[in-house]
């Protein structure tokens, strides 16, 4: 009998009522973030109350896939097995035009050019066929 | 007008076991030694207790204390859900309850085997508070304290040029007085260089700028300022006390700035419910999770203006013999991760004069703060009474 190869299991998101239509326009390649209908300003995470104004009112809108660095960090110790083999890896906090932010591995940047300001586009990278997450590059 | 509760509610007992990292014992055996010896400081019987505000989740909760210890009418049952925060808040909790007449001897106690059992990146995602960082953050491998903060330290760095030199001095000077206190997991002096030379874990947080998980209860009593004066030891009153709440509580990420934790909203009520300001500081418990954390603290708190807290913590001001010491018991960098309730027991031995070889002379008024949740913030300011 061989021995069974225990695999990590990476931690993925478990849409919920408030956030499938998030991660459904990050599946279909669109960034889609909710909208107030009554104050129309945007809000992150999904949530169902508007806390400008209150209203349960709302929809995704595509956004500009567009954004500056805010901060970073580069993780070197994993935490969690399923990070072990991407260990050292880079997650930038983006401002994105749409007025939120995304927090999202970095690609094609080297740690001593790293600065805020820094433009950024947001792509798309598929986990599983349902989760596809968000990563960032350097413009 | 003197607020409601100026000096109405006093740390009445401590108690807290050897800090270690591996032991035979659980977290809810571990939290009960504490809350013995907490109450036999006090010089009161368990059955004296008649409110719990256990740290949760995890260890015990008020039910175990009612079968454990046999309280025959507990009042009052809370638990104060703000991580790394929950402890200082809950002194306002147990204040408000001893205030009112509600109880009369409030037990505030933390068990934990954080390195024995569960560790800390496992421990969050079980948090209700932390179920978005789970959905939006953990997948793209931000999950553990240390990664969730690294971004702000950064961000610090960036804009007003704080250094790892800055982060080293805290390290460095925590550890000198956790050797000083004697129960503490680190017992080994640090050097600036060693800091430096540590593996970095999540830029720029390197292994000596992050907090101990070790193993350990805690515990104290929270009496009525009158239950509390004739009781064994001299009563440490609560002059001011306060929780704040940041803005983007769930989420770092989505908070306007980052650096601004709820103690920004709590240290104004606490230090106006005291009646003093941070000049009147003579010793400081300030809730150490990262290094940069206390800076950042220090700086929210109104001991420095904004992006100062690098050059503030330097040439000894936060040592035994500084200005404002600062942790004099190792905090959770050194001495052990009890959640912050080991800070407010230093506080209570430093105004008692028990302070041992790192008491700070003539300590008449201290602070002790709160930080988790990803941004909970709190804060006691307290003395000894006449």
């Amino acid at each position: 009998m061989s021995a069974a190869v225990i695999t990590p299991d990476r931690p993925l998101p478990k849409p919920t009522r408030e956030s499938q239509a998030f991660w459904d326009g990050l599946r279909e390649g669109r960034f889609m973030i909710q909208h107030c209908m009554a104050c129309g300003r945007p809000r992150h995470y999904p949530r169902p109350v508007c806390p400008h104004c209150w209203s349960m009112e709302s929809d995704f809108r595509e956004a500009p896939l567009t954004g500056r660095i805010h901060t970073w960090t580069v993780c070197h110790h994993a935490f969690n097995f399923a990070f072990k083999q991407a260990t050292p890896y880079l997650v930038a906090l983006a401002d994105m035009d749409a007025g939120v932010r995304v927090n999202a591995p970095l690609h094609g940047v080297a740690e001593a050019d790293l600065r805020i300001g820094l433009p950024v586009r947001l792509s798309f990278e598929a986990a599983t066929p349902e989760i596809t997450l968000p990563c960032l590059a350097a413009v | 007008m003197v607020h409601p509760l100026h000096e109405r509610a006093a740390v009445s007992g401590i108690g807290e076991t050897v800090y270690t990292r591996g032991t035979s014992k659980s977290g809810l055996a571990l939290q009960f030694e504490a809350s013995l010896k907490a109450i036999a400081d006090a010089g009161l019987s368990p059955r004296d207790i008649d409110g719990i505000i256990p740290y949760f989740p995890g260890g015990a909760i008020a039910e175990d204390y009612v079968a454990n210890l046999g309280l025959p009418d507990l009042k009052l049952s809370v638990f104060v859900p703000m991580g790394g925060a929950t402890c200082v808040a809950a002194l306002q909790t147990a204040a408000m309850a001893v205030a009112t007449g509600v109880c009369r001897h409030v037990l505030i106690s933390v068990g934990r085997t954080g390195y024995s059992g569960a560790r800390a990146s496992e421990r969050l995602l079980q948090f209700p508070q932390f179920a978005l960082a789970g959905e939006f953050e953990a997948p793209i491998g931000i999950f553990a304290p240390a990664q969730l903060y690294a971004p702000g330290a950064r961000r610090h760095m960036e804009l007003y040029g704080t250094t790892p030199r800055h982060l080293a001095e805290i390290a460095v000077v925590t550890r000198q007085h956790a050797i000083l206190n004697g129960n503490a997991v680190m017992t080994k002096p640090l050097t600036v260089e060693e800091h430096h030379a540590s593996r970095m874990i999540s830029d720029p947080f390197r292994l000596f700028d992050c907090s101990l998980e070790s193993d350990g209860g805690a515990a104290i009593i929270v009496s009525a300022a009158e239950a509390a004066r004739d009781l064994a030891k001299p009563r440490v009153s609560i002059m001011g006390v306060a929780e704040g709440h940041p803005d983007s509580p769930a989420s770092i990420a989505q908070r306007p700035d980052l650096l601004e934790f709820g103690l920004v909203k709590a240290a104004p009520r606490a230090f106006g419910m005291a009646g003093v300001t941070p000049a009147d500081i003579d010793v400081a418990e300030i809730y150490d999770c990262f290094t940069f954390t206390v800076i950042n603290q220090l700086e929210n708190l109104g001991f420095c203006k904004k992006g100062e807290g690098g050059p503030f913590v330097m040439d000894g001001r936060i040592a035994l013999g500084g200005a404002l010491p600062i942790n004099t018991h190792g905090g959770l960098l050194s001495q052990g991760h009890v959640v912050g309730l080991n800070h407010i027991i230093e506080l209570t031995r430093q105004l008692r004069g028990e302070g041992g070889r790192a008491q700070v002379k003539d300590a008449e008024i201290g602070l002790v703060t709160g930080y988790g949740d990803m941004g909970d913030g709190s804060l006691a300011i307290m003395r000894r009474a006449a």
